[in-house]
């Protein structure tokens, strides 16, 4: 390709991000705080904070169809009808299916949003740190491959991001879910609390109950608002007060005026120079008008989703790396994992029917695994945690099936006398070397690319898992004093908790991981990978807060090593 | 496990993103997407006719004004039309027309002409049929259900059947329930 030398110039940054989610909004905040001038290569559309939260502030009844999906909205998102996320009042943030196929070789559940923030805007929240046991877990029961990292590297790194991000949460001094720098908690419940309070003396406190850690800010907090108890934080927050690249991570880039973000800009793949061993930069097909273009860079930050990194770097084929970048190992796009859920229990509450709840929290509760530790021994290995909940019910088992009238909607407009408190478990799935992704060139996407395959599945340590995150919950509800406790197994397929991760990972031998402690490709020494990729295992924690940390530690180390001449 | 309580998992746990107040027809276990194209309509009078079979699912009562103020008449067909695949609209259409069909025989005359205890009387024969099977869609169960999601969604339903808090501020977990406090409405 010619290139004229101006467009070169123009077109060349000191670091190149590939994403704008939560780990590339924070490679964008880092590397510019640290004086680079980076390009922020995001392949959707651009969402302006607050101006671009369309549905955030609309009441109910503005809804043209009370939140549900129209049948062309179901043709059109076939995966992303599959479960709860995509909805009326969320419609804009996730992707249409038909544009960016993939393929199952079993089901796994892709949810896919194509925008400036990324999974960002509609992430979770849940915030917690891995613990020594989970980074030593692969080492001991010889699953996957060490960690190459310990709690204590990456502890700082901890402290750092929630301090920026603003994490509420309870110290709990629980030894696999360390504490963290919080803000105030949520308040438990008077259900949460009574639960708790049995539970744990039942238990003579060798199982927790704590109120859900999460990025929703409790007190303003570096500029940003607090939780307005809306519990619409899926819309986007027009009050800042949860983490997301919009909120948090943007604005600090922006502050140092060294970012560019260029929206619209899809990465096909990065551009390896066989001279100096090292990526150049990346080609782009610019989404709207099929245009492609290059842009280079010292260094580049992959942090387009786990699948959507994984995709760019197996595309990224050369004579030296003729199965995708740093691939020697072969274990790009394999080990990939999910949380697996929608398993449980749940009951009724009875003695609290003076009582209500006033405003919505945008939180649960959480209590942090206990199997295969402390004497704990189960019949699988690692082990799950729960989130869950209770609140007084909106309807009434009393009422008749299919009733109506009067009596019947006067009902309906008050809360049942009876609360619900609910355990849904987070299981961790082990890696599996045959759990994998490859690229398909029998299809094609809607510019031309070919699209990713998926090959996933649970196995039997997560289905004997699943057994114990029912009966556990049940047996912990009913010691609590919860009556009616029934136990439930929804199904679930990998990619349903939208914790994807794994393909891309680190690893102390270059011969069986991709990456190095630092999230540094081993095989190309000036790409760095730090979006769920880069896992070795995946806990049953949430993922994200990790994602944080490693992305700052990660930074820290590229900024140094280039500082030194070493990239 | 039933459909009732996955819903409300779902919403305990996902933190209420499925709107408690339906009973949650609108899920897809029973509502499979189809690329047929809609192939009901609905006119005026049938409009008319919906919101009256509304209002008397939710009627006008002291605490607040019912399914018909709310607008369901439009809503429901609308709804049917938009969101719903194709064998489900033939569903609802055609066990409206056999609900006509059923008033003119036993009473000779329209839905909308009978008095209210006999509209009832028309209603509740439907609901019997309908509970001999109450995961198999019936024109009775699909307007039941939009009507209950509408009207609850509805500014009526949400400010004046229960209560909004748009911008509720804060949390408190422990608050006192005085007997007969409408539920908050989302």
């Amino acid at each position: 390709m010619n290139i004229n030398s101006n467009l070169k110039e123009e077109n060349t940054y000191d670091a190149i991000v590939v994403g704008s989610g939560i780990s590339g909004g924070w490679a964008a905040k880092e590397l510019t705080e640290k004086g680079l001038k980076v390009l922020m290569l995001e392949r959707g559309m651009n969402i302006e904070h607050i101006k671009d939260y369309e549905s955030a502030m609309k009441n109910p009844w503005e809804f043209k169809h009370a939140g549900k999906l129209t049948e062309e909205q179901k043709r059109t998102h076939p995966v992303q009808t599959r479960d709860y996320p995509y909805n009326e009042a969320t419609e804009k943030w996730w992707v249409n299916d038909l544009e960016c196929p993939y393929t199952e070789d079993k089901r796994f559940d892709w949810y896919r949003g194509f925008h400036v923030g990324g999974k960002s805007l509609m992430w979770g929240r849940q915030s917690y740190r891995f613990s020594d046991h989970n980074f030593e877990d692969n080492a001991k029961d010889g699953h996957g491959n060490d960690w190459p990292i310990r709690y204590k590297d990456i502890a700082p790194w901890y402290d750092y991001a929630e301090k920026f991000a603003g994490i509420s949460g309870q110290a709990e001094n629980w030894p696999l879910l360390p504490d963290g720098v919080f803000l105030p908690p949520m308040d438990l419940n008077c259900v949460e609390k009574s639960v708790k309070e049995r539970m744990e003396k039942h238990y003579n406190r060798t199982r927790i109950l704590t109120i859900g850690r999460t990025a929703n800010l409790t007190v303003p907090h570096n500029g940003r608002g607090s939780c307005q108890y809306r519990n619409l934080c899926s819309r986007g927050c027009p009050f800042g007060a949860y983490f997301s690249t919009q909120s948090a991570t943007l604005p600090a880039a922006m502050a140092t005026k060294r970012l560019t973000v260029r929206p619209y800009s899809i990465v096909n793949h990065i551009i390896y120079d066989k001279d100096t061993k090292k990526a150049k930069g990346v080609m782009v097909i610019d989404a709207e008008t099929n245009e492609t273009m290059e842009f280079y860079a010292k260094i580049v930050f992959v942090n387009g989703s786990t699948l959507g990194s994984t995709f760019i770097l197996l595309n990224s084929t050369s004579e030296a790396h003729p199965e995708g970048l740093g691939n020697a190992s072969g274990q790009l796009g394999h080990n990939l994992m999910d949380h697996h859920f929608r398993c449980g229990a749940s009951g009724s509450a009875e003695g609290f029917e003076d009582k209500y709840t006033y405003g919505r929290r945008a939180n649960g509760i959480y209590i942090p695994r206990y199997q295969n530790v402390s004497g704990d021994k189960r019949d699988y290995l690692r082990g799950f945690g729960y989130q869950g909940g209770a609140s007084r019910n909106p309807w009434h088992e009393e009422v008749a099936e299919l009733a109506f009238g009067g009596d019947f909607k006067d009902k309906m407009s008050l809360p049942a006398d009876t609360w619900n408190m609910g355990l849904g478990g987070f299981g961790e799935m082990l890696p599996y070397y045959e759990n994998k992704v490859y690229i398909n060139h029998d299809k094609k996407d809607k510019w031309g690319q070919p699209v990713l395959a998926i090959d996933c599945e649970y196995k039997e340590n997560e289905k004997k898992m699943r057994i114990d995150m029912m009966n556990d919950a049940a047996e912990m509800l009913e010691a609590s004093g919860i009556k009616n406790v029934q136990t439930y197994d929804n199904d679930c397929y990998p990619g349903m908790a939208i914790h994807e991760m794994g393909t891309a990972r680190m690893g102390n031998d270059p011969k069986t991981s991709v990456l190095n402690k630092w999230n540094q490709m081993h095989e190309v020494n000036n790409v760095f990978v730090t979006d769920g990729s880069c896992m070795p295992s995946i806990a049953c924690q949430n993922p994200s807060l990790t994602f944080m940390a490693l992305t700052a530690r990660a930074c820290d180390y590229a900024v140094k090593e280039l500082n030194k001449g070493n990239i | 496990m039933d459909r009732r309580r996955a819903i409300k998992n779902l919403a305990l746990v996902l933190g209420g993103v499925i709107s408690a107040t339906t009973v949650g027809i609108l899920i897809k276990d029973i509502i499979i997407p189809d690329n047929e194209n809609s192939n009901v309509s609905f006119s005026a009078t049938d409009e008319e006719l919906l919101a009256e079979f509304a209002d008397i699912i939710i009627p006008t009562t002291k605490a607040a004004p019912g399914a018909k103020a709310a607008g369901l008449g439009a809503f429901i067909p609308m709804m049917i039309k938009e969101c719903y695949p194709a064998d489900l609209q033939q569903t609802f259409a055609t066990g409206m027309k056999e609900m006509e069909e059923k008033c003119q025989e036993q009473y000779n005359k329209n839905f909308t002409a009978l008095s209210p205890e006999l509209r009832v009387k028309i209603m509740e024969e439907l609901r019997t049929e309908s509970l001999v099977d109450i995961k198999k869609p019936s024109f009775f169960i699909l307007a039941r259900d939009l009507t209950i999601l509408g009207y609850f969604s509805s500014e009526i339903g949400c400010t004046q059947a229960r209560e909004y808090l748009p911008v509720p501020g804060r949390y408190d977990g422990n608050a006192d329930y005085k007997p007969g406090q409408k539920a908050w409405a989302t």
